[in-house]
C-alpha cells in the first residue's frame, strides 16, 4: 500500500513539478496501522506472554492496594503449602532457597547509641520491695524469690532496671507455672496450659512497661493469636498429569502463619543494612519441592498481616511464636535429631517473618512486579516456653518469580540467633537459673524503633 | 445465676448506687490524665476488632468481644509508661472462685469461672467514707415477699464449705488483692449470652463472692463489720454494651438483715458506638453509608480507663 502511494505521487511529479516540493510525504501524525503484537487468544508461546503482560499491567493500574491484592490472587491453582512449624528435616535451608533469604548467624550489629545503658544489679542486698506486699499477705510469706535482685538504689531515667525487669518476668512465669491453680494440661495441649499463657503475660507486661520508653510501642496494636497469610511463586514446573499436562508453570506456594501475639506499629522499623547488600549465599536445592515433604492443595490465595489495609498500624515490629508439643525438644533427642532442634527455630523464624514482610510490603503496593524501594525489617521471638530464639528479617526484594529474578541481585536477609534458655527450673515459688541475656534481647527487641523516634 | 440485681442484691446484703463513686467520676474529669488523645486509640481499638481484624468480611462476636476487650486492656496498660505503678498489675484467666455466706439462716455460695480477673499489689482504698457507711445501717433491703430470696438458685448439697481466696491462688502471691473483673459475653447466639440485667447481677455475684474471700483471707471467717473496706470493681460487655460496677463491701455479718450493709455503684448500659457498619451500604448504586464506626462514645472508654486507674493515682 505505501509502494502504490509513492508511485502516484511520482507519476504527477512529472506534471506538477513546478508546485510541489519533491521528497519524502511528511511522517504522519499517529501510525497508520496498529502496532504488529501476537495475539491474546491464540495458543502460542508468544500469545501466552502478551497475556501474562496484560495482567502485569491491569495488576499496575489497579486503582486501590485491596484491588491489586484481589487480582493477584485471582486465579486459583494447586500450591504447596508451607509451614513454618515444621518437623521436615533440614527444612531451613529448602525454605530458604524458596525464600530467597540468606542466614546470618548472631543478631545485627546495632548503632550503640540507640541502646539505653543498662543498670548493673546493685552489689548491696537491699529488702526495699519485697516486704511492702508481703506485710498484707495473710500467710506467712515465703522465702522472697532466689532470682530477684534489689533495685538500685539510685534509679536514673536513662538507666533501664534489670531488677523491675527480671521480677516482672518471673512474676509472670510463676504466676502461670506456679500459683494460680489450674486444671491438668489437656492431652498434647501443654503448650496452651503454660507457656502460653506466660508469654502473653511476658509480652504484654513487658511491652506496657517499656511504653515510657519507645514511643513507637506507645502506638502500637497488640493481636493475640493472628493470621498471617502470603502466596508467591518462585520457579517453574511442568504440570505432571491433568488436562493442562505439559505446562510450564510457577511454582506457587502459601504460607498460613497463626503466631501466638504480634505487635503492629504505625511506622516502620528502620533498615538493618542497605537494600542492595549481599551477606552470603542462597542455598539452592535441586529437588522438587515436595521431597521436603511438602503437599499441593487449591485453595484461596490470602495475603493478610493479621488486619486488613485500613488500619493505620500496617508495618510490623515483633512476632510472638510458640511451639506446638508435636515439636518438642525432647522428642528431637528421643529420636536422636538433636540437630533438628535449631532447624525447627530457624524455620520457623524464616517462615513466618517472610511471609509478614512480604504481606507487609504487599499492603504498601509493591508485588513481584514493582519490587520494593525500600527494606521491610521485622522482628521475631520464637520459643517453647524456656528456650527462645530471636530473629531478625530483612526484605530486600520480592522477585522471585522465574521471570523477575533473572536479574535480580537482591537478597532478602535473616538474623537469628541458637536457642537459649530464659531459666532452668521453677520450683516452690522460685525461679532458679534466670537467665539475664535473653531477658536484655528481648527487651531491646522491644525497644526497636526508628531514628527520628 | 439468673437473679436481677435487686435479688443480688438482697443476696449479698448491698445498698445501691446510681452512677459511679465521685473517687472514679474525679479520675475521669482529671485532664492531667490525657484522656483526650487516648480517644483517637480507642476509636481505632474499636474498629480493629470489629472491621480489620480478620482476612473475611465481617468477624463474628466470639472473635470481635475478646479482641475488643483485648485491645482496650492494651491502650490502658500502655498509661503505665506514665503511672510506673500501673505496671504492678498482673491479669488472670480462667480463674475460678468459691466463696460461701450464710443470709438469714440459708446457706449460699458462688462458685464458678468468673472471667478474666486483674490482681495488683496494692488493694483499693475505699470508695465511700465512714460516714456513708454507717448511713446504709439505715438502709431497708427490699424483700420479694411472697417470692422467697433464693428463687432460681441451684439447691446443692455441698459437703465443703469452699473458701479459696476466690482467685484459686496459692500462698504468698505478689498480686493478692483482686481489683477488676472482666466478664465477656460473647456467644454468637442471642440466647447464650446475658441479658443486661442478668450480666450486672453476675457481676454483683462474683464480686461480691472475690471481696468476701479476700476479706475472709485478711480478717477471718468470723462475721464482722471490716474497719477496712474490701473494694472490687467489675466490667461487662457484650463488644457494645458496658456495664461498670464498684463493689465495696464493708461487712461479712451477712445473717442478719440489718447493720452496715454492703455497696455497690452500677453504672448500666453504655454504649461505646452505635454501629459498626462492615461492608458499605450502597442504594442504587451510590455509596449512601460508608463502611467505619458511627456514634462513637468517647465518655465510655474513658469510664474503663478510669476503673482501669482507680487505686493507682
Amino acid at each position: 500500500m505505501a509502494a502504490l502511494g509513492a508511485r502516484r505521487l511520482l507519476r504527477p511529479g512529472r506534471r506538477w513539478f513546478s508546485e510541489t516540493v519533491p521528497g519524502a510525504p511528511s511522517p504522519p501524525a499517529s501510525p497508520l496501522y496498529p502496532p504488529v503484537v501476537a495475539s491474546i487468544t491464540a495458543k502460542s508461546k508468544a500469545a501466552k506472554s502478551r497475556r501474562l503482560q496484560r495482567f502485569n499491567q491491569r495488576v499496575h493500574a489497579a486503582a486501590t492496594v485491596e484491588e491489586k491484592l484481589r487480582l493477584y490472587g485471582k486465579l486459583q491453582r494447586p500450591k504447596y503449602m508451607v509451614y513454618p512449624q515444621t518437623f521436615a528435616l533440614n527444612a531451613d535451608r529448602w525454605y530458604r532457597s524458596f525464600t530467597k533469604t540468606v542466614l546470618v548467624p548472631g543478631m545485627p550489629p546495632r548503632a550503640a547509641a540507640a541502646k539505653p545503658p543498662v543498670a548493673a544489679a546493685g552489689t548491696t542486698p537491699e529488702a526495699g520491695r519485697a516486704p511492702v506486699p508481703r506485710a498484707e499477705a495473710p500467710e506467712p510469706a515465703e522465702a522472697p524469690e532466689a532470682a530477684k535482685t534489689p533495685e538500685p538504689a539510685a534509679g536514673a531515667a536513662p538507666y533501664l532496671d534489670m531488677g523491675e525487669l527480671r521480677s516482672l518476668a518471673c512474676d509472670a512465669l510463676l504466676q502461670e507455672s506456679f500459683y494460680q491453680n489450674k486444671k491438668r494440661p489437656f492431652l498434647y495441649r501443654d503448650q496452651d496450659h503454660t507457656p502460653g499463657p506466660f508469654l502473653t503475660q511476658l509480652v504484654s507486661t513487658l511491652a506496657a512497661f517499656l511504653s515510657g520508653r519507645n514511643p513507637l510501642l506507645a502506638a502500637s496494636s497488640l493481636d493475640l493469636n493472628p493470621e498471617v497469610n502470603y502466596y508467591w511463586h518462585h520457579g517453574e514446573e511442568v504440570v505432571a498429569h491433568g488436562h493442562r499436562k505439559g505446562r510450564v508453570d510457577p511454582v506457587r506456594f502459601q504460607i498460613d502463619d497463626n503466631p501466638h501475639l504480634q505487635i503492629r506499629v504505625p511506622k516502620q522499623l528502620p533498615e538493618v543494612v542497605p537494600l542492595e547488600s549481599d551477606l552470603g549465599d542462597v542455598p539452592v536445592v535441586d529437588h522438587k519441592p515436595s521431597k521436603l515433604p511438602l503437599f499441593k492443595k487449591q485453595y484461596e490465595n490470602k495475603v493478610f498481616i493479621g488486619s486488613k489495609v485500613a488500619d493505620p498500624c500496617c508495618y510490623g515490629h515483633t512476632q510472638f511464636h510458640l511451639l506446638p508439643d508435636k515439636l518438642k525438644r525432647e522428642r528431637f533427642i528421643r529420636e536422636r535429631l538433636e540437630d533438628q532442634i535449631e532447624v525447627v527455630y530457624r524455620s520457623n523464624g524464616i517462615a513466618s517473618l517472610f511471609a509478614w514482610t512480604a504481606a507487609q510490603a504487599m499492603y504498601q503496593g509493591f508485588w513481584s512486579e514493582a519490587d520494593v524501594t525500600r527494606p521491610f525489617v521485622s522482628q521475631a521471638v520464637v520459643t517453647d516456653g524456656k528456650y527462645f530464639a530471636f530473629f531478625c528479617y530483612q526484605l530486600n526484594t520480592l522477585a522471585l518469580t522465574a521471570e523477575t529474578i533473572k536479574n535480580n541481585p537482591r537478597k532478602n536477609i535473616c538474623w537469628g540467633t541458637d536457642s537459649k534458655p530464659l531459666y532452668d527450673v521453677v520450683e516452690d515459688g522460685n525461679v532458679k537459673g534466670f537467665n539475664d541475656e535473653v531477658l536484655l534481647q528481648l527487651v531491646r527487641f522491644l525497644l526497636n524503633r526508628p531514628k527520628e523516634l | 445465676l439468673f437473679p436481677g440485681v435487686r435479688q443480688a442484691q438482697w443476696l449479698t446484703k448491698t445498698k445501691l448506687v446510681e452512677g459511679l463513686p465521685p473517687a472514679v467520676q474525679g479520675i475521669m474529669d482529671n485532664p492531667a490524665h490525657g484522656l483526650q488523645e487516648l480517644e483517637e486509640r480507642a476509636k481505632h481499638a474499636v474498629s480493629h476488632a470489629r472491621l480489620w481484624d480478620t482476612a473475611e468480611v465481617a468477624p463474628r462476636r466470639e472473635q470481635y468481644c475478646p479482641v475488643l476487650f483485648e485491645n482496650l486492656i492494651h491502650i490502658c496498660r500502655l498509661m503505665s509508661g506514665k503511672y510506673p505503678s500501673l505496671s504492678k498489675r498482673m491479669l488472670a484467666r480462667n480463674c475460678r472462685i468459691a466463696a460461701t455466706w450464710e443470709r438469714e439462716s440459708i446457706l449460699l455460695q458462688v462458685r464458678g469461672l468468673s472471667g478474666i480477673l486483674m490482681n495488683s499489689m496494692t488493694p483499693i482504698p475505699p470508695v465511700a467514707s465512714n460516714e456513708e457507711i454507717l448511713a446504709t445501717k439505715e438502709h431497708v433491703l427490699e424483700t420479694f415477699y411472697p417470692i422467697a430470696p433464693t428463687i432460681d438458685l441451684q439447691e446443692v448439697n455441698v459437703y465443703k464449705e469452699l473458701n479459696d481466696t476466690g482467685q484459686c491462688f496459692g500462698d504468698g502471691y505478689p498480686y493478692s488483692h483482686p481489683h477488676t473483673l472482666f466478664f465477656l459475653e460473647s456467644a454468637n447466639v442471642r440466647t447464650n449470652r446475658f441479658r443486661p440485667e442478668q450480666l450486672r447481677a453476675k457481676m454483683l455475684m462474683f464480686a461480691f463472692g472475690n471481696a468476701l474471700a479476700k476479706a475472709k483471707a485478711l480478717h477471718g471467717n468470723d462475721p464482722k463489720v471490716l474497719e477496712q473496706p474490701v473494694v472490687v470493681q467489675s466490667v461487662g460487655t457484650d463488644g457494645q454494651l458496658f456495664q461498670f460496677m464498684v463493689f465495696q463491701l464493708n461487712t461479712t455479718d451477712l445473717v442478719s438483715n440489718d447493720g452496715v450493709k454492703n455497696l455497690v455503684w452500677i453504672d448500666s448500659d453504655q454504649n461505646l458506638y452505635e454501629k459498626a457498619q462492615c461492608v458499605p451500604e450502597v442504594k442504587k448504586r451510590v455509596v449512601t453509608k460508608p463502611a467505619g464506626i458511627y456514634g462513637f462514645q468517647p465518655d465510655t472508654f474513658k469510664k474503663f480507663l478510669a476503673l482501669y486507674l482507680h487505686g493507682t493515682v
